[in-house]
C-alpha cells in the first residue's frame, strides 16, 4: 500500500512556449511522436505504485482531458486508484494571481481529504523518469521535512533559464531556491519535485496565502529553508525541461539518438500513453528515411532525416523533412521542403515549397494551418 | 449503445496445422498478422464496429494465450454495460460427460445456455481465422429484408479455385438451393465465408436435435445447412465484396502480409471509420538508423531498423541490425536479425534470433521459408 498520493503541477506563469501553448497546456504537448509530456510524470507515479493522482490544469484543458480520459491506460487500478483532474478558476484581472498555490488552495478540501500520509508533487513540463517509491523511502529514512529532486548540469548558462536552481550545502541540505539567471555553468537545477507529509503541504499552502497572493510553492519552500530540514536528492538519467519553444524542439530531437533514448526509456519502467489504434506505418517505393523516430499510422513516400514524426502523418512524394518535429496528423505535400520546423497537429503544407528556418531558431507551423 | 438483438459466436477452436510451428503453441486465431494485429482482432473489431455487444469466443486447441487475449473485451471497446467478450472453452456439465467440441455446430450446441441468457433474436456465427472487414449489421438488414431463415455470406472466387471451397448454388434473387462442400465440378463460384446469421429460435431447435443424432458430424457445412435446405427453409446468399483471406498456410499468411504493401490494398487498415483494434503495447515509436534503407515496407512501433528493409512487414519490436537485409519477408513480433544477416522470402516466427551474417531463405524458392528456431551466425 502506497503511503503517498501524487500531484502533477502546472508550469508557472513565467513559462510560455510560443505557438504550441496557445492550444494546450504543456502536459498535453505531443512528445516524441506517440507520447504527451504528461505521460512521463503519470507513468512515474503508476510504476511507483502511487495510484491516487491529481492533475492540476490551469488553462486550455480540452487536449489534456481528451488524452487522460479515465486514466485506465496508465495501468492504474480502476477501483483502488484514481486520476483526478483539478481545475482552478483563473483570475482574469492579473495573471500574477494564477499561481500553483492559488490552485492548491482552491482545491484544498480534495487534498486534506486524502488518506495517504505523504504527497509527491512533480511538474507537467519536465521529461524524466524517477522511481518515486525509492524517493519516498529516502525521504522517510532521512527524517527530513521536505525532499527535493535536482539535476546537476554543466550548461546552465545557456539552458534551463526559466527553471529554479537549488543552492545546496555539503550535506545536500537546501540552503535556498532561486531563479537560474544564467550566471554560472554548473548548477543544480530544481526538478520542481517535492516529497513531504500531506499535513506540512497543507500548512505551507495556507501559510503562503497569508504572506502573498503571488507566492508559488517554490517561493514558500525557499522561505522555509531556514526553519525546515529540506534536502536535495540528485537525479540521474535523462532530464529535459520544456520551458520555451527551443527546449521543446531540442528535447524531441535529442531522443532520436539511441543512447540518449536508452537513458530515458527502460523496459522495466514503461511509459504509458493513450492508444490511437492506428495501423503500422507504410513506406512506399520512393521513401528514404534516415536517423528518425517514426510513429504508427504514417504514409511515407518522401525523404525524412533527423526528425520525429507523429502518428498518422503523410509525407508525400518528393517531400523533404529535415531536423523537424512533425506532430500527429500533419501532411507534408509533394515536393515541399521542411527544415528546422515544428509542424503542429493536422497542419497541411501543400502550396508552400520551402519552409526553412535557421537551426538555432527553428520555425513553427500552426495547428490545423494550411500553407 | 442500442443493442441490435444479435449475439455473435466466433469459432476459434481450430489448430491451423498447415501453419506448422506457428501454431504449435497457439491456436490459429491468435497468430500475428499485419505488424501489430492477431487474426482474431478482425472478427472482434468487426463485431465492435457493427454494434454487436455480446461476443462469445469458442476456443479449444491450445487456448491459454487465446483465452487471455480475447477476454480483455476493452481492447475492442466491448466493455460497456451489457457488453462483453466471453471465452467459452468446452466444460463439464451436470447431465453430460465432459466433451470436446465435436464440430462447429456442436460448439454452439454446448453453449445454448450461454446464448439463452441474452435471449437474442438472431445469432451470428463467425470464423476466428479470417482476415477481412465487414459490417455485420448490413448483413443483418439483408437477412431481415429478405425474411430469410438463415443468411450466409459468400464471396466470388476464381472458378478454377472454387473446388477448394464450400460452394453455395443460388438463384438470381440470392436464394440458395444447394450447398456443395469442395465440389469437383463446381456449378458456381460463390464460396461460403463461414459467416452465418440464423434465426436463433429455429437454429436452437435444430441444434438440440443434431446433438442427439449419432450420424451427424455436428458441423454447420455438413449437417446444419443441408438440413435447413432439406426442410425447405429460406437460405439467402449475402454477397460480400472486398478483401477476404483465409490464411491456412505459411505461403498464404506471408501473402496476406505482402498484400498490405500495395498502395491500393483493399484491406486499408488506416481507414479511420473502420479501425481494427488490438492489444495496446507500451513501446517507443520505431527508430530508423542513419544507415537504414527502407522501401515498400509496413513497420510498427518498437522496431529498430539499422539495415535494409525491402518489400517486407515488420511486427512489434522487430530489430534489424546494421548491414542486415530483409527482402520479401515477414518478421513476427520480437524477431532480431543481427548485423549483416540476409533474410529473403522468409517468415520468421515470434522472438526468433537470426545471428550475424546468417543467410536465411532464397529469392527463387517455391515456398516461403518458415524460420521458427534460432539461426546461429558468425561468432
Amino acid at each position: 500500500m502506497a503511503k503517498a498520493f501524487g500531484i502533477v503541477n502546472t508550469s508557472g506563469n513565467h513559462i510560455w512556449v510560443e505557438g504550441l501553448e496557445s492550444h494546450r497546456t504543456i502536459g498535453a504537448f505531443s512528445f516524441l511522436g506517440r507520447y504527451r509530456v504528461i505521460d512521463f510524470p503519470i507513468s512515474n507515479f503508476s510504476n511507483s505504485d502511487i495510484e491516487q493522482i491529481k492533475v492540476f490544469v490551469r488553462r486550455k484543458p480540452r487536449s489534456l482531458i481528451d488524452h487522460l480520459g479515465t486514466g485506465r491506460h496508465y495501468s492504474i487500478n480502476s477501483k483502488r486508484g484514481k486520476l483526478q483532474v483539478l481545475f482552478s478558476q483563473n483570475s482574469s484581472e492579473n495573471d500574477i494571481y494564477n499561481t500553483d498555490i492559488a490552485a492548491f488552495y482552491e482545491n484544498i478540501d480534495c487534498i486534506e481529504r486524502m488518506h495517504e500520509q505523504y504527497v509527491i508533487i512533480t511538474p507537467n513540463f519536465m521529461v524524466f523518469t524517477q522511481n518515486f517509491d525509492t524517493l519516498l523511502q529516502t525521504h522517510i529514512e532521512s527524517e527530513a521535512d521536505i525532499t527535493m529532486l535536482y539535476h546537476s548540469v554543466d550548461n546552465a548558462k545557456e539552458m534551463y533559464l526559466n527553471c529554479d536552481l537549488l543552492n545546496l550545502n555539503k550535506q545536500k541540505g537546501v540552503l535556498s531556491i532561486e531563479k537560474n539567471r544564467g550566471t554560472a555553468k554548473n548548477r543544480n537545477i530544481s526538478m520542481d519535485t517535492y516529497v513531504m507529509k500531506k499535513d506540512l503541504f497543507v500548512e505551507l499552502i495556507k501559510k503562503a496565502r497569508k504572506i502573498s497572493s503571488m507566492y508559488t510553492l517554490a517561493q514558500i519552500v525557499n522561505k522555509e529553508c531556514e526553519e525546515l530540514d529540506i534536502r536535495g536528492v540528485a537525479h540521474r538519467g535523462y532530464f529535459a525541461t520544456i520551458t520555451d519553444f527551443k527546449s521543446y524542439y531540442d528535447a524531441n530531437l535529442s531522443l532520436i539518438d539511441g543512447k540518449t533514448a536508452a537513458s530515458l526509456f527502460d523496459e522495466d519502467w514503461p511509459i504509458y500513453t493513450r492508444t490511437n489504434d492506428s495501423s503500422p506505418t507504410q513506406y512506399f517505393e520512393d521513401s528514404s528515411v534516415k536517423y528518425s523516430v517514426v510513429s504508427n499510422g504514417c504514409l511515407i513516400e518522401g525523404t525524412v532525416e533527423n526528425s520525429v514524426i507523429g502518428r498518422g502523418c503523410v509525407i508525400k512524394k518528393g517531400a523533404v523533412v529535415k531536423n523537424s518535429v512533425i506532430l500527429p496528423g500533419a501532411l507534408i505535400g509533394e515536393n515541399a521542403h521542411i527544415e528546422n520546423q515544428v509542424v503542429d497537429k493536422r497542419a497541411k503544407i501543400i502550396r508552400a515549397k520551402e519552409v526553412i528556418a535557421p537551426p538555432e531558431k527553428p520555425g513553427y507551423v500552426r495547428r490545423e494551418d494550411t500553407l | 449503445m442500442k443493442q441490435n438483438n444479435m449475439v455473435a459466436m466466433i469459432l476459434a477452436g481450430g489448430r491451423g496445422s498447415r501453419l506448422h510451428d506457428l501454431t504449435n503453441k497457439v491456436a490459429k486465431p491468435a497468430v500475428s498478422y499485419g505488424g501489430k494485429y492477431r487474426i482474431v482482432d478482425f472478427p472482434l473489431s468487426n463485431c465492435a464496429n457493427s454494434g454487436i455487444d455480446v461476443v462469445g469466443v469458442l476456443t479449444q486447441y491450445e487456448s491459454v494465450l487465446l483465452n487471455s487475449y480475447v477476454s480483455m473485451g476493452r481492447r475492442w471497446g466491448l466493455d460497456a454495460k451489457g457488453s462483453g467478450v466471453y471465452v467459452l472453452p468446452p466444460r463439464e456439465k451436470a447431465d453430460a460427460n465432459l466433451d470436446v467440441y465435436r464440430g462447429t455446430a456442436d460448439a454452439i450446441s454446448q453453449n445454448i445456455d450461454f446464448i439463452d441468457t441474452y435471449n437474442p433474436e438472431y445469432l451470428l456465427v463467425l470464423s476466428g481465422d479470417h482476415i477481412y472487414k465487414m459490417n455485420y449489421s448490413k448483413m443483418l438488414d439483408y437477412h431481415k429484408e429478405n425474411k430469410a431463415d438463415a443468411t450466409i455470406a459468400v464471396i466470388e472466387v476464381p472458378m478454377r479455385e472454387a473446388s477448394r471451397f464450400g460452394i453455395m448454388n443460388a438463384n438470381e434473387d440470392g436464394v440458395i438451393y444447394e450447398f456443395e462442400e469442395k465440389p469437383e465440378k463446381p456449378k458456381s463460384n460463390l464460396a461460403s465465408m463461414g459467416i452465418y446469421i440464423f434465426d436463433w429460435k429455429q437454429l436452437r431447435k435444430l441444434l438440440v436435435a443434431d446433438m442427439k443424432n449419432p450420424d451427424s458430424n455436428h458441423d454447420f457445412g455438413k449437417d446444419i445447412i443441408p438440413t435447413l435446405l432439406n426442410d425447405g427453409k429460406r437460405l439467402l446468399a449475402y454477397k460480400f465484396k472486398g478483401y477476404w483471406k483465409d490464411v491456412g498456410t505459411i505461403d498464404s499468411l506471408w501473402e496476406a502480409n505482402m498484400d498490405l504493401l500495395d498502395k491500393k490494398n483493399e484491406l486499408d487498415l488506416s481507414d479511420p471509420t473502420w479501425k481494427i483494434y488490438t492489444e495496446d503495447v507500451t513501446t517507443l515509436p520505431h527508430y530508423v538508423g542513419a544507415e537504414a534503407d527502407i522501401k515498400r515496407a509496413f513497420i510498427t512501433q518498437g522496431c529498430v531498423i539499422e539495415g535494409e528493409v525491402k518489400n517486407s512487414v515488420l511486427f512489434t519490436g522487430a530489430k534489424v541490425g546494421a548491414g542486415a537485409k530483409i527482402i520479401d519477408s515477414v518478421l513476427m513480433p520480437g524477431v532480431s536479425v543481427e548485423e549483416g544477416a540476409v533474410v529473403t522470402r522468409a517468415l520468421v516466427a515470434d522472438g526468433v534470433k537470426i545471428g550475424k551474417e546468417a543467410v536465411v531463405g532464397s529469392a527463387d524458392s517455391e515456398h516461403i521459408e518458415l524460420v521458427a528456431k534460432r539461426v546461429k551466425g558468425v561468432e
